[in-house]
């Protein structure tokens, strides 16, 4: 079980400890955990866990905040590293964000709802809505008044009901004038095209995010009219194993507000709505470097925010590229970011240049990955489609609303 | 360009968070001591309070010690707004431990609190109550976690489950069974989150105690997937545990089928599924044999081992199978853990697919193959621990992952930790049908600018070519390709990086060239080694140079060219040696050594030259090592060294021959690949030991299969007590019940037997025949009075004919002599609704507690225990008897112990008989225990007058010489001695002593609880609640003081459970006056639940009657 929850700034100072068992962890276990950052790097913040000489160490990392948990006995280490993620997310849902100052601002609360959501190293509470109950989040009107007046309690009184309900994701509760349930699929594309050019893999990652404002305890049934093409999925603890397994219908009590209902996966696509061409060619101590991108197969909507970002070998010394449209910037960590947004419709766009390599080096011998970027709004290329959404008690006045976006998710290609 | 804007935009940030700092507790944090803490805590407005606390947390929360505030913090407890009281408590469980004293000071208010109305604060007075860990208030927290665990509310009851492991962590021994009890209770909860925090708290308290999952095992799957998934994850694997220790290992599982490859064969030839299993064949059974052991016996364990060998031959001699068609337990864990798998929480699906990694059938386990790769997509921070999960099952079972292979492949957002794992388990999935994409891959990543990882992927091309020997070829092309593109960037660099991956290449090259004894591809290798005899000039890395001339020396026989080029090959490398590093010159030594020692002819010469030449220089050179290794080959290699001169010595030829043919060992023979060793360590999936490999603290392999026995467990099902039958025939129309005793074939010295008439004697050879006529049930005493204790039931038959003719339900009671059959018309109206049993040789039973009269550390090793004995003295009825044992737990023979009381020792010098004076206790002298040896035990009875004094006894006691003083603590249940009455005698007795004589008070007890659930799991006997609670308190009774049982009357209700009018009776007389002392006991409640319990005491002796009511209750409660 957990013994000690730290919060780390991304200076390393630590902000705050919270012990969780009688068997004290001392702080400077983060001191050695930040000497490795410091001598390893970034690879030592990627590993999740770590053994230290005294402690087993979890580890994500969220905007810059380091959470850090220690044990010192067996326990599954993916439950050290969801719960984890889980603390993240309810403080940057409490906070709205994640920074330094946020998490000293309102230390009290990060203190309170960590108390609440662990206890004796294994998770108490960790369902937002009974959480949100418990302990008030801070808003302006609670902080005007703790100006004014000079005192706020944001403890509550009483123990939220949905503890004890069968559907501790919900509020009991729950009256709207207006009642509407917004579903959107959210797709990632991820794609590698390798250095010959070729689609090596392409696959979709989406998203069923639900956003649901419906008076009292509504019973939900959502159906896809073709969920045989989606290969894996995982689902929001509320929908029910039974309906899925017999009729892939998704039947579900939905908390309130925001939430992802589930994510699924649609693997061995055929194509990509862009296509990226680098070229590099190297000769005698320079580079000439040429990206071409377009748009393949039009989906019939806008494709916006295309970015083409790509690391520069170190062994390059400078770089001088210029692109036919959108804007080229080159950061210090010679991270090369073109930002080309739309594509036009009277030329295709080129990034072109040339790279000066290290003396001594005659030809460059590691290339690039070109990692892409692209926004499609109104479409799933996944092709998954909703088929309908049925209330069993329709309320008074109900909106239902349908929105798809794609995204680029890991699309690289490699040069 | 823009710094000047940039800077404004700082600002105007700066100023904006500035905004939004107002009314947070920001400036608590930046600054918490500009004000003085101490007056805040003790102002009497909650807010001033708040603050204070929430300054003193932000210094906590910053690392500084503040404890020294900790009593006035301790008053706030007790604070009616919940805010203050929850930032106390935080503040008291970061410091309690450190000021166990002061935090004693809160526990009133957490008492308080936790008879709240609201549930938060009781809930929270409970958290932090066993939170804070102190040894002292564990008796009171044991109070409220069983009360807490049977609350109404659920968060409450969460609570309790919560703070049963806190208490656990004390670890108070005398506690457990009751701690485990409460388990038992939370585990039965109707609340799928309260089952969940109660199986956190089985894993941390008894996570063997299989019995307390037996019975609800069936319940806990089908909840499993309504529990939330911190608890789903604990549970499911209570579950896959209590499962393999039921029932064991499942035949059709993987575990097994990578146990006897036989056995996987002949089942592949009757199976449908050829193809599933045609895959199969390819995975190591050593391997996978390695992985199933491990997890049951732990790698540690099984590793240790020393011999392989030893490791195959031995069989699974303990493991036992079960199928999982037909075994339902492992089928519906199977079942309701397959949802899970689509959980959100990828910790869960892990857990899910580890059981069906062990438990599902073979051809089933390819459904955790999707969920599994799915996290790898959808949850980036379990990425890795997931991976290193896959990487077993992958070795264990390639064919489950190889369809899949386009899910390994790396991008550039991996770390590299990941794309190195990813690469392993490309190599070990890698078929004939997915290796050219595999391939393709790894050409890219050779390119890639990590260039660690590029050597990575050349090693994972080199190893995919070992296992696909059709690859062979094509790889050692693209890594020739490699050596040479290579040597023509890296020349001027230092790059670490890039010298690498060539070293890699080269060593790629190696292993594939040695793997494969060169007989199929001869022209191939010998072509690879003659392109890397041609790069030797270019390649310039020492550890890559020193690889080929390696190569050279071992391959000097191979092919036509190479020992052609020999001779060219060995000047250049003479030629080149002063200017080589370290590693290379061994290793040209080592080559001249062999191409030397294999030289015939012609070449000889030449060879012996250069071989001459190179010792030599390595004579002279700058390291040691060098030098030894060359003057140690000089040695070994005189002869053929010198031969041309020496040739007439005539010491050589002998000397010759031993040196030449240890040179010969050690050069000429091909070096042998040692075939790769299984010994890596494989943890169960999902543990943290497989992710660090090693086993963590508290980590558990699963059990030994079937390593829990039908009876111990058995589904005990009450099936007495239920037949209850109204006589329309019998005389006074009461009812009798009829309780059947099933499995006696148990010996007779645990069997309790009530059995019923209406049964009659089916099994039971103590099962009488009974006449309807007489409804009656009743005491009886089959064991003659002055007959052996432990008489078995048959021998005593003319007892028994006698019983039968009264028609009697008979049960034997041992413990009682003299005793006569006291079943009487009249007494059988006086019971109408009661059932008096006895119970058997309780007496065999009884233990007389022991206390400890000395401690081996300060007795200089001498251990005295004594306990009081329940026999009576001989010389004088005043005397109680004490047995003392003494034991030498020293290495020496400890002489002349003896045990004298305080006074005597004192008044032994005025010759005063102590005996005489009348009203101190006193010793009779013991008989002197001239020695004892070391480790021997001396058993001795002495006879102590106590006089009714409570007060310990102060007594001296002597070995080697020396005086210890002790102290001996009367005991007041021996003060009497045991009054063999019957029940007439007992009312009549009891009649007579009305009023003043009599005493009572009642208490709850506990002690059945924890004998009912050891029971439940234990004991395919179906045994009686009733009399386990009977006993219970029987045997707790007298084990505590002596006295005889006169009778034992069992209610019978409707209700199963309800013991109220449960009776017990016992008497005996006072030792000093004989006056008689009747007690009884009465019980009301339900068996399953503390009962209340009220004692009374019928007594002529009022003090005395007082004090030994209090005794039996304290003991007793």
């Amino acid at each position: 079980m957990l013994q000690c929850i730290f919060l780390l700034s991304d200076s390393g100072e630590v902000m705050l400890e919270k012990q969780l068992t009688g068997h004290k962890v001392d702080r400077s276990i983060c001191a050695w955990f930040w000497d490795q950052v410091i001598s390893q790097g970034d690879s030592f913040k990627q590993q999740s866990v770590i053994a230290s000489p005294t402690h087993y160490l979890f580890q994500i990392v969220r905007e810059g905040i380091t959470f850090l948990a220690c044990t010192q006995v067996e326990m599954p280490p993916l439950m050290g590293i969801e719960f984890l993620c889980r603390v993240a997310d309810v403080l940057s849902d409490y906070l709205e964000g994640l920074n330094e100052d946020v998490i000293k601002d309102n230390f009290i609360i990060v203190y309170e709802l960590l108390d609440e959501m662990i206890d004796n190293g294994f998770p108490l509470t960790t369902e937002s809505n009974i959480l949100r109950e418990m302990i008030a989040p801070p808003n302006i009107v609670s902080k005007m008044l703790s100006v004014v007046t000079g005192s706020s309690s944001n403890v509550s009184d009483t123990l939220p009901g949905a503890t004890a309900s069968c559907v501790p994701w919900r509020t009991t509760d729950i009256k709207y004038a207006n009642n509407e349930v917004y579903v959107d699929l959210v797709e990632e594309m991820d794609a590698i095209i390798n250095r010959d050019g070729v689609l090596v893999k392409c696959e979709i990652y989406g998203e069923v995010q639900v956003n649901s404002h419906i008076t009292g305890l509504p019973d939900l049934t959502l159906s896809f009219t073709n969920p045989s093409i989606m290969d894996d999925v995982r689902f929001h603890p509320c929908v029910r194993f039974r309906p899925w397994e017999s009729h892939h219908i998704l039947s579900f009590v939905p908390p309130d507000g925001l939430f992802k209902l589930m994510s699924y996966r649609v693997r061995k696509l055929k194509s990509t709505p862009i296509y990226v061409k680098p070229q590099i060619t190297s000769d005698a101590g320079t580079c000439r470097i040429n990206v071409m991108v377009g748009i393949r197969n039009d989906p019939a909507k806008i494709i916006d925010s295309i970015t083409v970002q790509f690391q520069l070998p170190s062994c390059v010394l400078s770089a001088d590229l210029t692109a036919n449209h959108g804007a080229v910037t080159i950061f210090s960590n010679k991270t090369c970011t073109w930002s080309i947004d739309r594509i036009p419709k009277d030329r295709a766009p080129a990034l072109s240049g040339t790279l000066m390599l290290e003396t001594g080096l005659e030809r460059l011998h590691v290339f690039p990955t070109f990692r892409v970027g692209f926004r499609i709004q109104g479409v799933a290329l996944s092709g998954v489609q909703l088929d309908k959404l049925d209330l069993r008690v329709v309320p008074s006045r109900l909106y239902k609303g349908f929105r798809a976006l794609t995204r680029s998710g890991l699309y690289e290609v490699r040069s | 360009m823009f710094t000047q804007f940039g800077a404004t935009a700082d600002t105007l940030s700066k100023a904006s968070t500035l905004m939004f700092r107002i009314g947070t507790d920001a400036h608590l944090y930046d600054d918490p001591e500009d004000v003085n803490i101490a007056p805040l805590l003790d102002s009497k407005f909650d807010s001033e309070k708040c603050e204070a606390l929430k300054r003193l947390l932000a210094l906590i929360a910053q690392g500084f010690d503040v404890s020294n505030f900790f009593p006035q913090v301790v008053k706030n407890v007790a604070s009616q707004s919940l805010e203050v009281k929850k930032l106390v408590y935080l503040y008291l469980l970061h410091y309690a431990e450190k000021r166990p004293n002061e935090a004693l000071l809160s526990i009133n208010s957490f008492q308080k609190d936790l008879g709240d109305t609201n549930p938060l604060v009781r809930a929270w007075a409970l958290r932090t109550m066993a939170g804070i860990r102190l040894h002292v208030i564990a008796p009171l927290l044991l109070v409220a976690v069983g009360k807490c665990a049977k609350d109404p509310v659920v968060y409450v009851r969460k609570c309790a489950a919560n703070a049963l492991p806190k208490f656990h962590d004390l670890r108070l021994e005398e506690h457990s069974s009751t701690i485990e009890e409460i388990v038992g209770t939370l585990l039965s909860d109707i609340s799928p989150g309260v089952i969940g925090a109660a199986a956190s708290a089985f894993t941390s308290v008894c996570p063997n105690n299989y019995s307390l999952i037996g019975r609800k095992y069936r319940k806990l799957c089908e909840i499993l997937p309504d529990v939330e998934e911190w608890g789903q994850i604990v549970l499911i694997g209570i579950l896959l545990r209590y499962a393999i220790a039921r029932g064991g290992l499942v035949k059709e599982s993987i575990m097994f089928s990578l146990h006897g490859r036989e056995s996987s064969h002949s089942e592949k030839d009757d199976s449908d599924d050829d193809f599933a299993f045609k895959n199969d064949v390819k995975y190591d059974s050593d391997l996978a044999r390695t992985i199933s052991r491990c997890y049951i016996e732990g790698p540690d364990e099984y590793l240790s081992r020393s011999s392989y060998a030893n490791r195959i031959s031995l069989e699974f001699n303990g493991a036992k199978f079960t199928s999982g068609k037909s075994n339902d337990e492992v089928k519906i864990l199977l079942q309701c853990t397959s949802p899970l798998l689509w959980s959100n929480n990828s910790a869960v699906v892990v857990a899910a697919a580890g059981v069906h990694w062990i438990m599902a059938p073979r051809e089933e386990v390819k459904r955790i193959v999707k969920p599994l790769l799915f996290l790898l997509r959808s949850s980036n921070t379990s990425k890795y621990v997931v991976l290193c999960n896959i990487q077993v099952f992958a070795r264990a079972m390639p064919s489950l992952f190889s369809s899949h292979f386009e899910d390994f492949f790396v991008v550039s957002s991996d770390s590299y930790q990941i794309k190195a794992l990813k690469l392993e388990i490309l190599c070990s999935i890698a078929t004939d049908s997915s290796i050219s994409s595999i391939f393709k891959e790894f050409q890219d990543y050779i390119r890639d600018p990590d260039r660690r990882f590029a050597a990575d992927a050349v090693a994972a091309i080199g190893l995919c070519a070992q296992q696909l020997p059709n690859m062979a070829s094509t790889c050692l092309e693209g890594l020739l390709a490699l050596t040479r593109q290579d040597f023509s960037t890296c020349d001027s660099e230092s790059n670490n990086g890039e010298a690498g991956v060539l070293i890699q290449a080269i060593m790629s090259i190696k292993s594939i060239i040695t793997q494969d004894p060169p007989l199929m591809k001869r022209k191939l290798y010998v072509h690879v080694v003659i392109q890397l005899v041609h790069s030797l000039d270019s390649i310039k890395v020492p550890a890559a140079r020193a690889t080929i001339i390696w190569m050279i020396g071992e391959y000097r026989n191979l092919g036509e060219i190479i020992p052609r080029i020999l001779t060219i090959v060995l000047k250049y490398l003479a030629w080149s040696f002063t200017s080589e590093a370290l590693e290379t010159k061994l290793q040209i030594l080592n080559t001249t050594v062999k191409v030397l020692s294999g030289a015939k002819g012609e070449e000889m010469l030449t060879f012996r030259k250069v071989g001459s030449y190179v010792i030599e220089l390595a004579e002279c050179d700058l390291n040691y090592d060098v030098r030894d290794r060359a003057r140690f080959l000089k040695k070994l290699l005189q002869c053929s060294l010198d031969h041309g001169e020496l040739e007439l010595d005539t010491d050589c030829p002998p000397k010759k021959d031993l040196l030449q043919v240890l040179a010969e060992c050690m050069f000429r023979g091909q070096a042998k690949q040692l075939s790769e060793t299984m010994d890596y360590r494989v943890y169960l999936p999902g543990s943290l030991s497989q992710i660090v490999l090693h086993a963590a603290p508290g980590y558990e392999p699963l059990p030994k299969p079937c390593s829990i026995v039908d009876h111990e467990l058995g589904t005990n099902v009450i099936r007495g007590v239920d037949t209850l039958s109204e006589k329309a025939d019998g005389t006074d129309s009461s009812s009798g019940s009829s309780y059947e005793e099933s499995a006696s074939d148990y010996s007779s010295e645990r069997s309790m037997t009530v059995s019923s008439g209406d049964a009659g004697s089916d099994e039971n050879s103590s099962t009488r025949e009974f006449d309807n006529t007489d409804p009656l049930i009743q005491l009886s005493d089959a064991g003659d009075a002055n007959q052996n204790q432990n008489e078995v039931p048959q021998s005593t038959s003319t007892n028994l004919e006698e019983l039968m003719s009264k028609r009697a339900l008979e049960t034997w009671l041992d413990e009682q002599p003299g005793l006569s059959n006291p079943s009487t018309s009249e007494q059988s109206q006086l019971r109408k609704s009661s059932a008096r049993i006895s119970i058997r040789d309780i007496g065999s039973r009884v233990k007389p507690k022991s206390y400890r009269l000395l401690d081996p550390a300060n007795g200089n090793g001498l251990k005295v225990d004594y306990s009081f004995s329940p026999k009576i003295s001989s010389i004088s009825p005043l005397l109680v008897s004490v047995q003392v044992s003494f034991e030498n737990c020293t290495d020496e023979t400890i002489s002349e112990v003896t045990l004298v009381d305080e006074e005597s020792s004192k008044a032994s010098d005025s010759s005063e008989s102590s005996l005489s004076r009348k009203d101190v206790p006193t010793l009779v002298p013991m008989e002197e225990i001239t020695s004892l040896e070391p480790g021997q035990t001396a058993k001795r009875i002495v006879y102590v007058c106590f006089h009714h004094h409570l007060l310990p006894l102060k007594l001296a006691l002597y070995c080697n010489g020396k005086k210890l003083s002790v102290k001996m603590r009367p005991d007041i249940g021996y003060f009497v001695k045991p009054l063999p009455i019957d029940i007439e005698a007992f009312t009549d007795k009891e009649s007579r002593l009305p009023g003043m004589f009599e005493y009572t008070r009642s208490f709850t007890f506990i002690d059945h609880i924890g004998e009912l659930n050891k029971d439940n799991g234990n004991n395919a006997l179906v045994k009686d609640n009733f009399l386990l609670v009977c006993e219970s308190l029987a045997l707790k009774m007298l084990s505590n003081a002596n006295f005889s049982l006169v009778s034992v009357d069992m209610p019978i209700s409707a209700k199963l459970d309800d013991v109220s009018g449960l009776c017990l009776r016992f008497s005996g007389e006072i030792l000093s006056n004989s006056m008689p002392c009747l007690i009884t006991i009465t019980a009301e409640g339900k068996c399953s639940e503390p009962l209340n319990v009220s004692v009374k005491v019928n007594c002529e002796e009022t003090v005395f009657g007082l004090n030994l009511l209090n005794r039996i209750v304290s003991f007793l409660s």
